[in-house]
């Protein structure tokens, strides 16, 4: 198995009305054994943009450590929060500044941007961006996650609606992966709220 | 090219003479032809390979007062992809023997089958039925003939017999192990751990159920490859029953209920003054 199904992973991101959905898995692994089912890959820059690592966990906690110091410098020096398009191409310059000894992550980047229009995007280990309209998907479950989003979702759903549908896609695909899983843990943000909520999955 | 299989003929007289009709393509072990490659070494390399053996589940055995219980989950992977959640990975040998399967699914079905073919044959042939140590050995010496060219089969063998109950291991490296207590599979060390604290010899049917379908339950929750459903089966003096098959990840919530958090801040709507 290749090393970014060292620790196992599951992420998705979703757009709707006005809003968007992060989710992940909260499964740590070393190979096949299960070490951790509260595991955090999802994190929070300011409170309209989040940060998800899939990918090794090593790698994903030092990532979110660098990006996090570059905000707050950001903040500091702007005197404002970043924009989601600005950090995602933060994050693709950090992850391309080590092109020849690379971070093992694959990084979902949700964000409401002017006008509270959501944003998602994803990269692969290097920062080669991929933009995307609907959803974006990464880690070990990726295959399945994307025959998921693709089946279940809509454009313009609300932020109800897109929690159902974020839930279904990612318990119905890390349900078909031995390494990810144990629970899922999603964030739905509108311009007004965030919802955090953990989901009781197969713990098999 | 044909293997020589020769020294595996069973010399037992056959009832009523040499019916060679009959039985000749039962008693020796079945001859499969090699394929015709340039580079042998490499293809051999190559199917063993195949099937590797990664034995990505959870089965065990143990023998105990009333008999012998035996459980397994139901998962099948192929590297991180579930290919099924509803594998039967204990075979029905006959009514009163049981097989476990880990390692190669078609190589698993396949030899029990086999075996019970042979264990049959035997009865037909002695009268009386054969033996949880004979039919051990059965399977024990094909698969050793069949070393090296890439089988993978961990199985258990559980029955019961004239001296009671009988629990051997067989392995596709030709072991075979006389026991009273085994897991094979990549979720044996947690289901080890759980039967090993777990275990006395004088428990009832219902304890014993309990400790395997628990042994299960803990170790499809730590390790990735194994899942599904934890089938737990008792042998007893009449042969075997199935007691149980209960989805594990409902197991998970009724050992483990889910608590409603306390709430700490909740939020209400801001009075306007």
């Amino acid at each position: 198995m290749s090393i970014f199904e060292y620790n196992g992973s599951a992420l998705v991101a979703m757009v709707g009305k006005n809003c968007f959905a992060i989710a992940s898995d909260r499964r740590l692994g070393v190979h096949l054994q299960t070490v951790a089912t509260d595991f955090q890959r999802i994190f929070k820059i300011h409170d309209k943009l989040f940060l998800g690592l899939s990918g090794l966990g090593s790698d994903a906690q030092t990532l979110h450590q660098r990006l996090v110091f570059r905000h707050k410098l950001y903040q500091l020096r702007e005197e404002r929060d970043m924009k989601p398009e600005t950090f995602a191409s933060l994050v693709s310059a950090v992850l391309y500044e080590k092109r020849f000894g690379p971070y093992f992550c694959q990084p979902v980047i949700a964000g409401l941007g002017d006008d509270d229009k959501p944003f998602i995007c994803t990269m692969d280990s290097i920062g080669a961006k991929e933009l995307a309209k609907d959803f974006v998907v990464a880690g070990t479950a990726s295959e399945s996650l994307y025959g998921a989003c693709e089946s279940m979702f809509k454009p313009d759903m609300d932020h109800e609606e897109l929690f159902e549908t974020v839930s279904q896609a990612l318990i119905s695909s890390i349900d078909r992966d031995c390494l990810s899983g144990w629970g899922g843990h999603v964030y739905v943000v509108t311009p007004t709220e965030v919802t955090e909520r953990i989901l009781k999955g197969r713990m098999d | 090219m044909k293997l020589d299989f020769s020294g595996l003929e069973s010399s037992a007289p056959l009832y009523g003479g040499s019916n060679d009709l009959l039985f000749d393509g039962f008693s020796a072990a079945p001859a499969f032809d090699l394929p015709v490659t340039s580079n042998f070494d490499e293809y051999q390399k190559k199917s063993v390979q195949m099937v590797k053996p990664a034995k990505g589940t959870t089965t065990l055995a143990f023998i105990f007062k009333d008999g012998v219980m035996v459980a397994a989950d139901s998962r099948a992977s192929m590297g991180g992809y579930i290919s099924s959640q509803s594998v039967k990975k204990i075979i029905e040998i006959n009514p009163y023997m049981l097989g476990t399967m880990a390692g190669g699914a078609a190589d698993c079905q396949f030899w029990h089958r086999n075996l019970g073919i042979k264990c049959r044959l035997h009865e037909l042939a002695n009268k009386r039925r054969i033996s949880v140590t004979g039919a051990s050995k059965l399977l024990a010496n094909i698969l050793y003939s069949y070393r090296g060219m890439g089988l993978s089969v961990g199985t258990m063998i559980a029955g019961w017999d004239e001296k009671g109950p009988g629990l051997y291991y067989v392995d596709s490296e030709g072991g075979r192990l006389k026991g009273t207590k085994f897991s094979v599979g990549s979720g044996s060390p947690y289901a080890y751990g759980v039967l090993d604290s777990g275990y006395r010899y004088d428990m009832t049917v219902d304890e014993a159920a309990e400790l395997a379908r628990r042994s299960i339950y803990h170790a499809t929750f730590r390790d990735g490859a194994s899942g599904g459903v934890a089938s737990v089966y008792h042998v007893g003096p009449n042969g075997w029953t199935k007691l149980s098959g209960d989805d594990v990840g409902e197991l998970h919530y009724s050992y483990y209920p889910v608590e409603p958090a306390t709430v700490e801040q909740e939020m209400t709507e801001a009075v306007v003054a």
